[in-house]
This record gives C-alpha cells, sequence and structure tokens, in this order.
C-alpha cells in the first residue's frame, strides 16, 4: 500500500525515519510549519524555518522517495508575541503563495487567547483570498472549544468548510468537526492524543469520509510510521482496504489536493530515487555511495 | 526581612566561602549599577559558584517566605537560583526603565536555569505586573521545569493572571501532571468555566481510555454542578478501592459541600478512605490537602 502522510515535521527526524517510512510505503508527506519547542525571539527565525520547509527539507525527503509539501503560518503558541507576530503575519504573503505550498498552516489555538484569535483571523482571511485550504491545530487544553472557535470563525469569514482541515481530533470532538462539514484529521500518538487502536473504532464508528490519520511526528515522543502502522490494524481490524485506502491515502490527497500544488501522476507513478543531486551544493549522504534509480518499496 | 537578605541569610550555609566572596562582590557591583551586558554576564556566571542542587529550606524558612510574600514558597528552589534571584534583587533600579530593559536582556538570553530563576523572581518585584507576558510565556513552555517556576509556589498567577491566563495555567497543571495543590490561591480563583474545563477534559480522558489526572477534582470546588457530581460518583466507583482519585473524589465531594453524601461515606467506613474521611473532619478541604492524600 502507499500512505499519504500529511501532517509530520521531518525537519526534526532523522534520515533513519525517512528510510524507514519511504519502506513502509508513506509516498507524500505535508510539513506544516509550527513552532520548534521553544519560542523564537526573531522574525528572521521565521524566515529562515519557512525557507528550510520549501528548500532543504522538500530535498531531503526528495533524496528518499518522499515527496515533501508544506503548509505555510504563525503558529497559535508564537501568536502570543504580538509584536513578533505582527512581524510574520507580514511577510507570511512572502511565503504562502510558493511553489508546494498546500495550505496555509498549521495555524489555530493554544490558550484560546485574543491574540491568537487575531493571528487565526488574520490568516484565514489571507487563505480565504488566495483561495487556500486552512490547517488547523487544535488546542491540547479545551480541545472541544478551541474547535468550536475554529470552526465558527472560518465559517464567518466566508472560508468554505471544505477548504478547512481540523487536525488532532478525538472521540469528543470528531462529530462537531464532520457535522460542520471540515476535514477531520487525527494525529496517530503513542500516548496521547490518540492510539491506532482507538482510531480504529471511531472509522469503524463515523466511517471514512473526510476522515485523515496523521502522525504529526516531530521533536517529541512520536512515531514516523504512526500512518502505516494504522492502516495495517485497521486491515487486521476488518476494515475494507478501500476504507482504509480512503483515510491514509485519498483523503488527505483530495483536501490538500484542492491547492493545485500536489501531482498526483507523479505520486501515483512508481517513485525512483537520485542522491546524487545536491541542493546549494549539499548532499544528505556522509560518503556512501549514492543510490541512483533505485526504486522505492512502494 | 527583604527577600533579598532573606536569601543571602539562606545562601551563608549553602555556598563555599569562595561562593559567598563572589556573591557579595557580585551584589555590591550590581547595586552600583552596571552595562546591561555585564548584568547578564553575572546572572550566567553564578553557574560557576553555585549549583543546581536543591536549597532545601526548613519548614520555618518557608514559612518565613511566606510572611515575606505571601504565597511565595522557595520549597523547591535550587541554589543557583538562589543566588541568581539574589543577584536580581541586588539591582537598586529595578523599579525604572533601565531595570525593565534590564530583565528584558535577561529573558531574551536566557538559558533554562536562568529563565528558571527569572520567572521565579517575577512576584518578589516591584509592580511585578509589568511582567504579566513574560509569566505568560512560562506557563506556554513544553518545559516542565519553565512551567513550574512561572505557575508555582508563587503568589504571581493568582495575583496578576487574567482569567483565562489563570484557567489555561490550572489546566496545563493537569496535561503535564504538575502538582495543582501548589498552585497558589487555586481555591480563591475556581470558576464555572475552571469546573467545565475540567470536566470536559475528565471525558476526554475516559472517552480516550486514559486514567483522569486526581488532582482535576480540585478544580470543581462549588461549580461543578450535577455534571460534576456525576463525574465523582463514577471516580468513586473505580474498579481499584485504594486509587488516590477516589481519595480526590471524597475531597471534591466534601469541598462541594455535599454533606449527605459524605455522612454516607463516613458510615460506610471503608479502610482506603479513611485517612481522607478525618482530614476532611477536621476542617482541611483546601486544595494542599491533596498533598496528604499522595501515597505516601
Amino acid at each position: 500500500m502507499r500512505f499519504f502522510d500529511p501532517h509530520i515535521h521531518v525537519t526534526s527526524r532523522t534520515t533513519d525515519d525517512l528510510e524507514r517510512m519511504a519502506a513502509a510505503g508513506v509516498r507524500a508527506i505535508i510539513e506544516p510549519a509550527f513552532w520548534v519547542g521553544q519560542p523564537r525571539t526573531t522574525a528572521g527565525a521565521f524566515v529562515d524555518y519557512f525557507a528550510s520547509l520549501l528548500g532543504w527539507e522538500r530535498f531531503r525527503s526528495a533524496q528518499f522517495g518522499i515527496a515533501h509539501y508544506c503548509a505555510i503560518g504563525l503558529n497559535s503558541k508564537e501568536a502570543n508575541n504580538e509584536p513578533l507576530a505582527r512581524e510574520v503575519l507580514e511577510l507570511l504573503p512572502h511565503f504562502v503563495l510558493k511553489e508546494g505550498v498546500v495550505a496555509v498552516g498549521e495555524i489555530g489555538f493554544d490558550e484560546i487567547t485574543a491574540a491568537e484569535e487575531r493571528a487565526y483571523v488574520a490568516q484565514v482571511e489571507l487563505a480565504r483570498d488566495n483561495d487556500m485550504v486552512v490547517m488547523v491545530h487544535s488546542p491540547h487544553r479545551d480541545k472541544k472549544r478551541g474547535i468550536a472557535r475554529s470552526l465558527d470563525i472560518a465559517r464567518e469569514l466566508g472560508l468554505p468548510m471544505a477548504k478547512l482541515v481540523i487536525d488532532h481530533n478525538n472521540e469528543e470532538t470528531v462529530k462537531g468537526t464532520l457535522d460542520a462539514g471540515a476535514w477531520a484529521a487525527f494525529t496517530i500518538y503513542p500516548h496521547t492524543k490518540m492510539g491506532s487502536e482507538r482510531m480504529v473504532e471511531i472509522v469503524k464508528q463515523f466511517g471514512p469520509e473526510r476522515v485523515i490519520v496523521d502522525s504529526s511526528a516531530d521533536w517529541g515522543v512520536s512515531d514516523p510510521l504512526a500512518v502505516p502502522r494504522t492502516a495495517k490494524l485497521m486491515l487486521e481490524r476488518g476494515l475494507s482496504a478501500a476504507v482504509v485506502a480512503s483515510v491514509t491515502w485519498q483523503n488527505a490527497l483530495d483536501a490538500y489536493g484542492q491547492s493545485g500544488q500536489i501531482d498526483v501522476e507523479g505520486l501515483l507513478a512508481k517513485p525512483t530515487i537520485d542522491q546524487r543531486q545536491l541542493f546549494a551544493d549539499n548532499s544528505v549522504l556522509r560518503g556512501q555511495d549514492p543510490r541512483v534509480e533505485a526504486p522505492v518499496p512502494n | 526581612m527583604s527577600a533579598a537578605s532573606f536569601l543571602r541569610a539562606l545562601l551563608e550555609a549553602r555556598l563555599a566561602p569562595t561562593g559567598r566572596a563572589w556573591l557579595d562582590a557580585a551584589v555590591g557591583e550590581l547595586a552600583a549599577g552596571v552595562a546591561p551586558v555585564r548584568g547578564s554576564a553575572l546572572f550566567s556566571q553564578a553557574s560557576r559558584h553555585a549549583r543546581r542542587v536543591p536549597l532545601a529550606p526548613t519548614a520555618q524558612q518557608c514559612a518565613e517566605a511566606g510572611r515575606i510574600l505571601e504565597g511565595w514558597n522557595p520549597e523547591r528552589w535550587n541554589v543557583l537560583e538562589a543566588m541568581r534571584v539574589t543577584l536580581l534583587l541586588a539591582r537598586r533600579d529595578l523599579a525604572a526603565d533601565s531595570g525593565v530593559q534590564a530583565l528584558t536582556e535577561l529573558f531574551r538570553y536566557a538559558d533554562e536555569g536562568e529563565l528558571c530563576a527569572l520567572l521565579r523572581s517575577l512576584a518578589l518585584l516591584p509592580a511585578p505586573e509589568r511582567f504579566v507576558w513574560r509569566a505568560g510565556e512560562g506557563c506556554r513552555s513544553n518545559m516542565r521545569s519553565v512551567f513550574e517556576a512561572a505557575a508555582l509556589d508563587t503568589p504571581y498567577p493568582a495575583r496578576h493572571f487574567d482569567d483565562l491566563a489563570w484557567r489555561q495555567c490550572a489546566i496545563k497543571c493537569l496535561f503535564v501532571g504538575a502538582p495543582l495543590w501548589r498552585l497558589w490561591a487555586l481555591d480563591t480563583r475556581l470558576s464555572d468555566e475552571l469546573a467545565r474545563m475540567a470536566l470536559d477534559l475528565a471525558e476526554e480522558r475516559r472517552s480516550a481510555g486514559r486514567p483522569v489526572p486526581p488532582e482535576l477534582w480540585l478544580c470543581l470546588g462549588t461549580y461543578g454542578g450535577a455534571r460534576g457530581l456525576a463525574a465523582l460518583e463514577r471516580e468513586l466507583a473505580s474498579a481499584n478501592p485504594n486509587a488516590l482519585g477516589r481519595r480526590a473524589a471524597v475531597l471534591a465531594l466534601a469541598r462541594a459541600a455535599q454533606r449527605e453524601r459524605f455522612a454516607a461515606l463516613e458510615c460506610a467506613n471503608e479502610p482506603a478512605l479513611r485517612d481522607v474521611l478525618s482530614r476532611v473532619r477536621a476542617g482541611e478541604t483546601s486544595a494542599p490537602t491533596f498533598r496528604h492524600l499522595e501515597p505516601a
């Protein structure tokens, strides 16, 4: 099977992870801009970060046969540093329309503050005016209310619900998200957000329509193979191959493909890799022989 | 006694003679006024003269701290933090713009240990409300040490946070496993909204098949309503009779003034609940009572 992990922060992952992901069938990924574990202090740090998502990280993934797309946005936590947030919001138009940017994201709420709301509104407007998809991070604390607020604001601002992906749903929020008409994404974390077993039950209960599975693997304890692992469990638990393909491949493609930035035919073709390629004179290799034309096992 | 002289006295027995000499010289230099970069250097350099070992104040010393500033408890400070806060308090310009600028510089370049010391110092500074955004940033940190330095054993959140930041601070304790009972004056700022958030969290955890943090029940007070009582009954019906959550639920029922329910529990006289029942009978129902419910 082939998989699309539409939420993973590969900038924090090693080449071992990329190799394992490709071997497990992960063919395409989306890396949304988020915070880096601690607050940045200058707008320049954001410029370099966004540029790395569009540049080095895309190249690095390609070296392992994985198509890398990204979402650009100001995350909710750092929206609370308002002077810095204003600067970052001003420079977003330089990045969100670049090739391969499939959404504005991940944006939304953390503490559900007024500053977070201002940043969210500005970015939903930016997405709406440019006909873009929005990837929403839902908060850890007070999740249900955070999601309701994210949905309400997007609706009030006139963003079509088909362009809205609400991420990190759980049993308590899935119904509200789906009833609103948005896409409901689920992050499979080993211990907290959602486990594979729970995900199986949710798909059994709510069906595959507009449901998306992702890993959100980052710098914390997380699993870059969460999507293929969950797919395997779903099949073992009797969900059909068609249902599993919907939630681990096609739905993400349909949601983010609205950006027009995803080369669907390219993804369907058999991927090959050429590690002789360089990026700004850099290689991901450290003395190994480059793998050339090596088929990726998916 | 001032906070600065209290901390200096605590450090007397906990520093080597060279460390004491360095501290006194640095305090003199800061009191006389220094360029910002020198202030930052001294703040960092403190790590060469004091270790990150527990300050370990006695119970009397903790009580003394509470008299200097209500809600301040240095029980979990380390020696290096005490030294750094002593350095901060040596400045004569803390109430002036230059003092704010100096602190801004320190925050900007702070490492984890420095950040904890800065956050611990906030309640001890003149006009502490000037630093409410900094304290909020501390609470947004993913580093538990930083979060706890901002949130716990200090009167800062209760005195200066708006309702939203206050509730986030309380609920985040439950998320990161920080001891909520150490959030000073929790009981003075309970509310319908905090109870609702806590009950939503309990439902979320139960839906996920994950345990509910026992301290969550401290958030209800008298605001849990019928939904809160139902959630507490469910906790009491837990499969494990010795679960800490059950004892916390008994405490929460007392805090919710459910006298009849409490009387029924007294009649049942379950061994696992005897200790909490007797504490409540003795009038111990404030949030810090939770400390004594913890497994020995």
